[in-house]
């Protein structure tokens, strides 16, 4: 009934459909200008600050001119030390869900986990993070109590990849393996992780750069001061990173250039970003080629 | 986990039997090694299995540490340094001021709700068309740039929404047509919000869209109907629960957002009477400039300046578990829309 009353006057019908494909592509565009705009913004902003030796300077805490070295660092450092802590487990916990948890309960309920832990707020993780290492173990705001609590950001990501990665490889290749008389842990090791490989690095990337972009759980876990040493590997010292640094010039407001930093700061991370993409873009034009 | 008993029993027997092998025929190097694998085999699973098991301790560990400061805000804990509040005066309260002992958080429950509606309110509907748009009537062009910018608005961090948010909008709009006024406030932050959480709700509602068979598109295109007639009557209810499910992921990723939303919205705890004194003398759209607080942005603002155990630390901490309790609340909701259903 309903059918016919909407099929019944076919040129109301005929312009209405022009109408709503006219409203679903200004939306898109839309959302191509906001991106435009954004990006372009940020950029125009940040560009007269971006000078060699707005990288390359300690920053100031009271007087103009300082300069972001240390942050850029840190921000290296944190996400690659998360990724370190995060990659391990992560992978170990995407095999045995691809692999090994079969197809029934126990496989929902990790599902449930990681998506549970995948959509858990980062100010979260952040109070978990300052309870646990900042706190109870005594490790005040450091890198080590940063990394760690990131990389509870991380795993959550890591590991869907890998599972979804893993689900990706053909059957054949592993009943070969298995036809060769490997076991299962080669077949995984030798044959399903190379293969997922490319899919698993590409998420990889994906995560550095949400870790990267990360501030409330590094606010809290490892602090807002950098080491006066450069470049500091100690685990122990407080190392803030660009997000954090980012937010914390703009809200303590104690520096007379703030303004600028933060829009330096911000066309960095900007830049750092599009280079991510573009790489993951590359990455995923690889494995394209390879399966096809 | 219970399987280690079992491999246990196998593992000794296995290398019990390796030296007698051994003195009969000396055994190729190959051989040896596959029984060495095979062991491997057995009990690399126990490894895999312990990641996996990690991760749901994380979950409940999470709940144990927050619970045990949160709720050290009611019960006389370890924790509590001060006095114990009742829950009444802290759920059903608007009245927050910590340095005369009052702790009440219904100003931030309800600022984040306003400002998640608000951010939900422009994200959905845009999201949703924009999923249609690019499973069913984009070229494909189209498509992979449309992909490419949801990936890259999703990837930018949330501090630099914030300062774009700060730096530009909030200037704009005060000069604009707020007579200069301050423009922080729920309308901003949910505009941003917004932006941020429609990468999701698109790739989702996408997934959806794509998800469907494609009978359901045919037929209906058989029956004579125009595409937006099929997208409206057929595609959109058919895909409901899995859109459903969008829009919660999305309400929960806005909901735990707080740096950008802290940047922009004013950090005003009192946003309620001064809601009420400027709608007295303003038009309604003013209420939506209002400076106001919410959940997540309050932790940012308040906790590295409060003493550990102290009550107002304490009610802090029980606002994180509130955030925790709710994502865990939208994650099994979505579990009851029914996503493996569809899929």
């Amino acid at each position: 009934m309903r059918a016919i009353a909407t099929l019944r006057s076919p040129s109301r019908a005929k312009h209405v459909d022009k109408l709503m494909r006219g409203v679903l592509w200004v939306i898109a565009l839309g959302f191509i200008l906001v991106l435009a705009v954004f990006v372009g913004a940020i950029l125009h902003q940040g560009w007269p600050v971006l000078r060699l030796d707005f990288l390359t300077r300690m920053p100031e805490t009271l007087e103009a001119g300082g300069g972001i070295k240390p942050q850029i660092f840190n921000s290296i450092y944190l996400v690659l030390l998360s990724l370190g802590f995060s990659l391990p487990i992560g992978l170990g916990a995407g095999v045995y869900m691809a692999e090994y948890a079969g197809k029934g309960r126990t496989l929902n309920f990790f599902r449930l986990c990681i998506e549970t832990l995948a959509a858990t707020p980062s100010i979260v993780l952040a109070l978990f993070g300052m309870i646990v290492f900042v706190q109870t173990l005594g490790w005040s705001f450091s890198i080590r109590s940063g990394a760690l609590t990131l990389a509870l950001l991380n795993i959550p990501v890591i590991t869907r990849v890998t599972e979804v990665s893993l689900m990706g490889v053909p059957r054949e290749l592993k009943e070969a393996s298995y036809g060769l008389g490997a076991t299962k842990l080669q077949t995984i090791l030798k044959v399903a992780l190379p293969y997922a490989a490319t899919g698993i690095l590409t998420g990889l990337v994906l995560t550095a750069g949400r870790a990267f972009g990360e501030s409330a759980i590094l606010v809290f876990t490892a602090g807002t001061n950098t080491s006066a040493i450069f470049p500091d590997f100690r685990l122990t010292v407080p190392g803030e990173t660009l997000s954090v640094h980012l937010w914390y010039v703009t809200s303590d407001g104690t520096l007379p250039d703030a303004r600028e930093i933060a829009a330096g700061t911000a066309a960095v991370m900007i830049l750092v970003l599009l280079i991510l993409n573009l790489s993951v873009r590359f990455l995923d034009r690889a494995i394209r080629r390879r399966t096809r | 986990m219970n399987d280690s008993p079992e491999s246990s029993l196998v593992a000794p027997a296995l290398l019990l039997e390796l030296p007698a092998a051994d003195r009969l025929t000396p055994a190729p190097p190959e051989f040896r090694q596959s029984r060495l694998h095979r062991l491997a085999d057995r009990w690399s699973h126990l490894v895999f299995l312990t990641c996996s098991l990690l991760v749901v301790a994380l979950i409940g560990g999470i709940l144990f540490f927050l619970s045990a400061r949160g709720l050290a805000a009611f019960l006389p804990l370890a924790g509590n340094t001060g006095r114990t509040l009742s829950f009444a005066e802290v759920f059903l309260s608007t009245d927050w001021a910590p340095s005369s002992d009052h702790f009440g958080i219904l100003p931030f429950l309800g600022g984040s709700l306003a400002v998640t509606g608000l951010a939900l309110l422009l994200a959905a509907p845009t999201g949703i068309l924009t999923g249609v748009f690019i499973a069913k009537l984009a070229p494909s062009w189209m498509r992979s740039l449309m992909r490419q910018v949801m990936d890259l608005l999703v990837g930018i961090p949330s501090v630099v929404y914030g300062i774009f948010g700060l730096t530009i909008i909030l200037p704009l709009v005060s000069h604009s047509f707020l007579k200069d006024a301050p423009a922080s406030g729920f309308a901003i932050s949910a505009m941003i919000l917004s932006v941020m959480i429609v990468p999701t709700i698109v790739s989702l509602a996408t997934d959806a869209f794509e998800g469907l068979p494609l009978s359901l598109d045919e037929g209906s295109q058989a029956l004579g109907s125009s595409r937006w007639q099929a997208i409206w009557h057929v595609l959109i209810p058919a895909a409901r629960p899995r859109l459903l499910t969008a829009c919660v992921l999305g309400l929960g990723r806005a909901i735990g957002e707080a740096m950008a939303v802290q940047m922009v919205i004013g950090n005003n705890p009192q946003w309620i009477a001064l809601m009420r004194d400027f709608t007295d003398r303003a038009p309604f759209l003013r209420a939506l400039f209002t400076p106001a607080a919410t959940l997540t942005t309050e932790l940012v603002q308040e906790l590295p300046n409060t003493p550990t155990g102290s009550p107002w630390n304490n009610v802090l901490f029980a606002m994180g578990l509130l955030l925790y309790l709710l994502t865990m609340v939208l994650i099994l909701a979505t579990r009851r829309f029914g996503r493996s259903e569809v899929a």
